[in-house]
């Protein structure tokens, strides 16, 4: 089942550490309660996205799916803001 | 946004130039704490190092970019941990990361630079050291550092044979292209169970073939046949370089299929039997006490040949087992008296010697067993899962050595 979120960030073709830093950027700017869908190709973000999700007191990490597409891995995060 | 400060790169082939040369610098590692405790830089000294997950820096230096973020950190938290007058390289998994680090310590007027591609290009870093050359026989050690791989390259008229490539083959084509030679035949001493062979593949891409002792071709915990194709090596079978004959001598005990090879009475390549500072661990088949005393004995046959014959081994624990140079070769005389498991070997009895093998074992690693699958054929991984599965150091060797080379698995 697709996980619901209220805005995209596509970080497809982005290396370490842009994924992470755009993810950030874009928490700022949801509402409280709202989830950041974040789509990435680089497969270390799966490890980073958690690490990140511990330390950051405003976020949570709601869930997070490996999905394929045209032969390649897509890393999806969902990400909510918490405070 | 921090701007306008010159990158300072060290390539792979740097790093190991100051590794071996023991030059003093610090490591600013920014991966993950479980990526760097499987593995990191290790020198002929050790490395200082510290490890702060880069997104870590990132949240808890607080600013947008990353660079801004790791001026913030380092100043609210790192200053008094950082030293002012080593260089300071920044390490991450890939080499983008550490970019920003390297950037944002330089800002702060420290020596910042950054490991180009980061770990994975010094995973899969060779470097290739000449031993003899000469158009009638020369040979090659072609070694990875980051993990303590040795594999070598062995001419004579135009021909040569390679003896335990990893699985990345450039180095062996770009050596045979650049020395004008045809590979004939590639050998694996044994199936590996740190790394992934390139054997195989090389003798495909090259026309060569590929031999291996039937014995290794059964994954020894999972008893299944290998799938690729190989040739039988045989105890006492000679492989022709050019006027020169290797001379294979079947030494069960790491594996039940490992064989050494002598090359006339002046080199012996022993795989993963007799390293410079320790010999092989005998528990990698999940049968330590079956095989132990084989590998007793096969270590007792080895030291039985002229004592002036050079061993060129299949690892090395720590950098520092390297001559001044950087080779890796040690005469059988040298290293009775300096090996750990050899001097044991000639002062034990047999009971004595199986007793120090079974008790110096390094922590068993599972991901070994997936790499024998591998190398079997049983088993073939996606790139990104190949280079997980070798992460870190080969631990091939008993205990001593690897204990104080200080580092790698734990």
């Amino acid at each position: 089942m697709s996980q619901a979120f209220d805005k995209l960030l596509d970080a497809r073709g982005l290396n370490c550490p842009m994924p992470l830093v755009n993810a950030r950027k874009e928490i700022g700017k949801i509402e409280l309660g709202q989830v950041l869908k974040v789509v990435a190709t680089d497969r270390g973000s799966v490890a980073d996205f958690q690490g990140w999700a511990k330390i950051a007191k405003n976020v949570e990490l709601v869930a997070q799916e490996t999905e394929s597409a045209d032969g390649a891995n897509l890393y999806v995060h969902y990400v909510k803001r918490t405070a | 946004m921090v701007e306008g400060l010159k990158d300072k790169v060290w390539t792979p082939e740097d790093l190991l130039e100051r590794l071996e040369s023991r030059d003093r610098f610090f490591v600013l590692d920014v991966r993950n704490r479980d990526e760097f405790d499987t593995f990191r830089l290790e020198g002929r000294i050790p490395v200082p190092a510290i490890n702060i997950p880069y997104f870590e820096m990132l949240e808890l230096g607080g600013k947008d970019e990353m660079s801004d973020s790791v001026v913030a950190y380092v100043e609210q938290s790192l200053a008094n941990q950082l030293p002012s007058d080593l260089p300071i390289l920044a390490v991450c998994a890939k080499g983008d990361t550490s970019q920003f680090v390297a950037q944002g310590l330089r800002h702060l007027g420290y020596a910042g630079a950054n490991l180009q591609g980061g770990m994975k290009a010094w995973g899969k870093h060779y470097a290739t050291r000449t031993l003899v050359e000469s158009p009638d026989l020369a040979i090659y050690q072609v070694s990875r550092p980051a993990r303590g791989c040795l594999s070598y390259l062995v001419a004579g008229s135009g021909k040569a044979v390679v003896i335990d490539p990893p699985r990345h083959l450039q180095p062996y084509l770009d050596l045979a292209g650049a020395k004008g030679l045809t590979i004939e035949a590639v050998i694996d001493t044994h199936a590996h169970a740190d790394h992934i062979s390139g054997g195989p593949t090389l003798a495909a891409k090259t026309g060569a073939s590929y031999h291996l002792h039937p014995y290794d071709a059964i994954h020894p915990i999972d008893m299944q046949p290998a799938t690729i194709p190989f040739e039988f090596i045989r105890d006492g079978q000679t492989f022709p370089v050019g006027q020169h004959e290797l001379h294979a001598f079947h030494i069960p005990g790491h594996t039940l299929g490992l064989v050494a090879f002598r090359l006339d009475d002046k080199y012996l390549f022993t795989g993963d039997s007799i390293f410079i500072r320790s010999v092989a661990r005998p528990d990698l088949g999940g049968q330590a006490a079956a095989w132990a005393p084989l590998h007793g004995r096969s270590l007792r046959r080895l030291i039985e040949l002229p004592g002036e014959i050079t061993v060129l081994p299949g690892h090395f624990s720590s950098l520092d087992e390297g001559d001044e140079t950087g080779r890796f070769a040690a005469s059988l005389n040298d290293l009775k008296q300096l090996n750990d498991g050899l001097v044991v070997l000639q002062r034990e009895s047999e009971e004595g010697f199986i007793r120090y093998l079974l008790e110096s074992l390094p922590k068993f690693i599972p991901e070994y067993m997936d790499i024998k699958r591998v190398n079997a054929g049983l088993l073939t991984p996606a790139e990104e899962d190949a280079a997980t599965l070798e992460l870190g150091k080969n631990v091939c060797a008993l205990s001593q050595a690897y204990a104080a080379s200080g580092g790698g698995r734990q």
